[in-house]
């Protein structure tokens, strides 16, 4: 039996006026959908034409997930996105061709070709780079958390695990501690039902992962994944109650993984009704059909947003091939950081 | 069986102290078969000369050290198997090393010019690695570098003789007096003056009739060991003649027995070097050593015969070990081969260690007189030199004085006066003489 | 100036950083009301409240995590983990992210874990280690082992105002048995600066930590057979002071190094290598090691008398060196 709330769809356009968005926002969250699913897309024709080394992921389903929360922060607050949460990164402004220079490793990416992938973040757009060891961004998160708490600042942390990184301790002791200090934190779980090739019930013993929160003295809501409006609406009544020095949420999002762990993976192991299913809730899809039944989205609009997105996308990969290689010589640089490196927004 | 896999030639360790080799001929040219163990290369020391054995059966297919040039120890002369791999391009020398020359009539009278080859270290002085090897540390080794000195020649108080920073420093800081060697002689270089010892005044350009031949490591080590010895003892020679008669009464008698029987050849300097083995227990500062404060005798003898090698190229000392326990014949039998095995390069560091006390015998061109070097770190030398006859005062039984012709040699003792004393030395070769002008036997 | 204990001085920095620097806050088990299992934080939450020095529950990974996660946010954290042996609790957030961060992202991770090390009283293999070479090891964190009350001051100041990660190894044996004057006012002792604890000319001693005063001893027994000791404190094992052991190894040309660690890889491996690169022209003698054995720490006061390297063990490697 679930213990954490279990959020109802959003209806009506006036509910979501009330939570926030007006019309021209529900069309940038349309576009931010679309640009992150084609960041990944173009990404993955780059990747197999061998022009980005090392593996590569996408979040293929998780976009209303990343959309949705990230539309909810202040430009004030930080988060520590993952691999799925391109959307993130789009939302809080990182501009696609630097993406793809990260992508592939070149010196315009936010890592400078130190870091592949999704392994990058704009410190100076709230923003803290994943690692690979994905929950052991959770105590970082819960650190900025406290940095807030203890500076007294109206700011937000948003950490970012999956439902495979709900296993382990990182998530436990962050959860124990935020809740202990009542720190101002989302803990956002984009479950998309597998890690790697382990499903669920080999993941975790409860309902939802959200019903631990229970435990941890804060509150769980599961939502779904898919639907961009009521991630939002939940995303915003956290972050607006963490703000308001209420604690930690623990928010779940029911979410899809429409590819493999990564593009080297068919996903074999996902019983095939599960991704016709998945097919079927595809969240762009679905949000789409929403806009047009409830905000009048038309044809034309819907064209020129594709048309300005795929502008966006083909202008961006140019520039990013026109981005150097890094410099060998450079490697052994800033290891160890200068006095003069903390004259940063965060540092001042 | 022949070897598919390369197998590497190297310099040989060819003794304690020995750093480096000279190849001084190549038996064997790349693209030739060799057996194992075949002789495939000829090889000069500062200790020995020898023969390299072929490690390994098969086609030589790199020579990478040429002949002349000279390589430390360890350095991959060449190859034997394997592909023949480029080898990298070295220029030969000029001039190959003269062959060595066979061994002049009487052998170990082969002409050697008074005397040492390497000093014997004594045992307490003995570099202690167990492999043999002499340890000179790095700092060591950059100092003598710096300041051209050769680290063996210093007093070691390191472990097991081991010269440590602070010994070969004092050594330099002293102009090369202070850290007298306890076991081994001092080793004074130029003094003080920082010059590489191993990088002589470059020769430069010959003028016009001069040709100019590299200095071989044998050479360089006579050199500097001659040159040391001289700045470390106080040189004082005696001589005494001596009547042979009896001596060369008693050769005839032996020659055909030792010759039909043993197949070796009761020289005089046989006779002279029994003689001495003799009459050293009598004077063990002759056979003894001045080692630092201390002064060394012995219970016996280690007898050294300077032979040289190739003619006016080489020189060296084989020893005959515990020589008091040698009679006539043994002793003819161990000249004879120490004679054979350094024309023939097959003496081992062994042979060359740890004389106390040496005979030089340059009197086979007939020479009468000479003033040899002592062979550090020992007290004394032995000259023995041409027999000839000469009209000579004897007197007969009833005291009558005359003239009559005798065998004579002049016999010289060059010692070092800071041990050896002129009347201690004078009272050796009236003994010396006496033993040898009233030979009845072998002296047992 | 004023007589403090090693322990004394360490709170003396830390207070004087907490006084000059708002950023700078203390969180760690027991810290607080406590004041900290060693009491370096005695007193520490009634000047500077609950939200600067705060009791974490017991989960490293939250205070170093956290410390990190802080320290990007601009603040100057200062973590204390109870044992230093508990830090393997926490070493994905060291080596993982404040490590990488700089490089990998660019943004620096300022914390300070402060890690009570070392043994010497039965502590037992989980709260006697000396792990600064696991972390000497990582591009990107510097390690730092004060020995004296001065640099025990001293180098937590630098430390905290250092951009980035630094461990700082107070070794529980000093705590209280080392007393020495400590400067009143703030003053930084630089990372990466090696102390000559006692000049000689014959052997260098390279050591840190507790064993300054093991080499100490060991060298005042050579006196007496006229062996002339220099002692290197190094103070920061990462950065590491080589020119000044190069310096040394240069001067002596004989080189021990002690260190309370185990053998194998431990820091001692690094400083003989280096030394053996760079100064070999300059050695008379192999460079030594003396360092505990490649064991667990043990409990049992005899065993760890023979674990520890104990006075008469140096005396004996210094004497091997000085007859080499």
């Amino acid at each position: 039996m679930a213990i954490a709330r279990e959020a109802e769809p959003v209806g009506s356009l006036t509910e979501v006026r009330e939570a926030g968005l007006d019309r021209d926002d529900l069309l940038g969250v349309y576009r931010n959908m679309l640009i992150t699913r084609g960041v990944e897309e173009r990404g993955h024709i780059l990747y197999r034409q061998g022009k980005i080394p090392g593996s590569f992921y996408t979040g293929r389903g998780n976009e209303a997930a990343a959309v949705g929360v990230a539309t909810a922060m202040t430009s004030e607050d930080v988060g520590t996105p993952l691999h799925r949460d391109m959307g993130v990164h789009i939302v809080r402004g990182v501009e696609p061709w630097r993406i793809f220079a990260n992508y592939m490793g070149r010196v315009d990416g936010p890592a400078r070709g130190r870091d592949g992938n999704v392994h990058m973040a704009d410190e100076r757009l709230g923003m803290i780079a994943m690692v690979s060891h994905l929950p052991a961004m959770l105590p970082v998160a819960t650190g900025c958390a406290l940095a807030f708490r203890i500076r007294e600042e109206a700011r937000v942390a948003v950490g970012w695990f999956g439902e495979g990184a709900s296993a382990r301790g990182d998530a436990h002791e962050s959860m124990t501690f935020a809740g202990t200090r009542k720190l101002p934190i989302v803990f956002v779980c984009d479950n998309n039902q597998w890690a790697y090739s382990t499903p669920t019930h080999f993941e975790y013993a409860t309902e939802h992962v959200a019903d631990r929160a229970e435990a941890y003295g804060f509150e769980g809501v599961v939502v779904d994944g898919t639907d961009v409006l009521a991630v939002y609406r939940e995303a915003r009544r956290a972050i607006d109650k963490a703000r308001a020095g209420g604690g930690p949420t623990l928010l779940e999002c029911l979410t899809l993984r429409m590819e493999g762990h990564a593009v080297h993976d068919d996903a074999f192991y996902v019983p095939k009704p599960m991704f016709e299913r998945w097919a079927e809730s595809d969240p762009i899809e679905s949000f789409r059909t929403w806009l047009r039944a409830n905000a009048e989205l038309t044809d034309s609009e819907e064209d020129e947003i594709a048309a300005g997105v795929k502008k966006l996308l083909t202008s961006s990969l140019e520039r990013a091939e026109e981005s150097p290689q890094p410099d060998p010589a450079t490697l052994t640089d800033g290891v160890y950081a200068t006095p003069e490196d903390l004259d940063t927004p965060h540092h001042k | 069986m022949a070897t598919d896999t390369a197998v590497d030639v190297v310099m040989p360790q060819m003794g304690v102290s020995v750093s480096e080799g000279t190849v001084t001929r190549w038996l064997k040219q790349e693209g030739e078969q060799i057996e194992a163990d075949e002789p495939l290369l000829e090889i000069s020391t500062d200790k020995v000369d020898t023969e390299v054995p072929s490690p390994a059966s098969g086609t030589v297919t790199q020579i990478l050290v040429q002949e002349g040039e000279t390589v430390a120890v360890g350095t991959k002369l060449g190859q034997i198997g394997g592909a023949a791999a480029e080898a990298p391009a070295q220029e030969a020398e000029p001039e190959a090393p003269a062959e060595p020359e066979a061994a002049a009539e009487e052998a170990p009278a082969a002409e050697a010019p008074a005397a040492p080859a390497e000093p014997a270290p004594a045992p307490a002085a003995a570099p202690s690695s167990d492999n043999g090897k002499a340890f000179v540390s790095p700092v060591v080794a950059r100092i003598a570098s710096e300041h051209g000195v050769d680290p063996s020649q210093i007093a070691g108080t390191g472990k097991g003789g081991r010269v440590t920073k602070k010994d070969i420093l004092a050594f330099v800081e002293s102009g090369g007096q202070a850290a007298a060697a306890p076991a081994t002689a001092p080793a004074p270089e130029a003094p003080a003056a920082p010059k590489p010892a191993a990088a002589p005044v470059a020769a430069g350009t010959p003028l016009p009739g001069e040709t100019i031949e590299p200095v071989t490591a044998m050479r360089r080590g006579v050199a500097e060991h001659m040159r040391r010895s001289l700045d470390t003892s106080a040189h004082v020679t005696s001589a005494i003649e001596v009547d042979f008669s009896k001596v060369v009464a008693a050769r005839e008698a032996l020659k055909k027995e030792f010759q039909a029987n043993y197949g070796v050849n009761p020289t005089y300097l046989v006779f002279a070097a029994r003689a001495t083995v003799l009459t050293l227990a009598d004077y063990p500062y002759v056979n003894g050593e001045l080692r630092g404060d201390s002064i060394i005798t012995r219970n016996f003898v280690n007898l050294g015969i300077a032979v040289e090698t190739q003619e006016g190229k080489g020189l060296i000392v084989p020893v005959i070990r515990n020589a008091e326990t040698l009679n006539m014949l043994g002793i003819a039998k161990a000249i004879a081969d120490l004679a054979d095995r350094a024309r023939n390069k097959k003496l081992v560091p062994d042979d060359v260690q740890g004389g106390t006390f040496t005979i030089t015998n340059p009197g086979g061109y007939g020479t009468f007189h000479g003033t040899p070097v002592i062979n550090q770190p020992q007290s004394a030398i032995l000259g023995t030199y041409a027999l000839v006859k000469r009209p000579w005062v004897v007197s007969d039984e009833q005291g009558n004085d005359a003239i009559a012709i005798r065998p004579m040699m002049n016999i010289t003792l060059t010692y070092d006066h800071r041990l050896v004393d002129g009347a201690y030395a004078g009272r050796f070769l009236r003994d010396l003489r006496e033993r040898l002008e009233s030979w009845e036997g072998d002296g047992d | 100036m004023a007589e403090l204990t090693y322990l004394q001085a360490i709170s003396d920095g830390l207070r004087t950083e907490m006084r000059r620097d708002k950023r700078v806050f203390l969180i760690g088990e027991d810290v607080g009301v406590y004041g900290g299992a060693f009491k370096v934080s005695a007193g520490f939450q009634e000047e500077f409240g609950p939200w600067r020095v705060i009791d974490a529950p017991l989960a490293e990974t939250a205070i170093v995590g956290g410390a990190t996660g802080a320290a990007m946010m601009g603040l100057r954290p200062v973590a204390e983990m109870q044992f230093a042996d508990f830090i393997s609790c926490a070493w994905d957030h060291l080596v993982t992210i404040a490590a990488k961060q700089r490089w990998r992202a660019g943004t620096p991770v300022p914390i300070v874990v402060r890690l009570p090390s070392g043994g010497g009283f039965s502590g037992g293999p989980f709260h006697s280690q000396n792990p600064e070479s696991s972390f000497a090891h990582i591009p990107g964190l510097k390690c730092v082992c004060p020995a004296t009350p001065e640099d025990a001051k001293g180098l937590l100041i630098s430390a905290i105002e250092d951009p980035n990660p630094v461990l700082y190894f107070e070794h529980k044996h000093l705590y209280r048995r080392i007393k020495a004057e400590v400067p009143e006012e703030r003053y930084t002792t630089p990372l990466g600066k090696a102390r000559t604890h006692r000049e000689g000319s014959d052997i260098s001693v390279i050591t840190w930590g507790a064993m300054v005063y093991t080499a100490e001893e060991a060298a005042q027994q050579l006196d007496a057979d006229g062996v002339s000791v220099e002692v290197i404190d190094l103070r920061t094992v990462m950065p590491w002071d080589k020119p000044a052991v190069l310096e040394s190894a240069r001067k002596t040309s004989k080189v021990l190094v002690l260190h309370e660690d185990t053998r194998t890889g431990g820091f001692g491996a690094e400083i003989a290598a280096t030394i053996a690169e760079e100064a070999f022209e300059d050695l008379d003698a192999p460079v030594k090691r003396i360092a505990a054995p490649d064991t667990p720490v043990p409990f049992s006061p005899a065993l760890e008398k023979a674990f520890i390297p104990q006075v008469e063990d140096v005396v004996a490697g210094l004497r091997e060196l000085a007859e080499y």
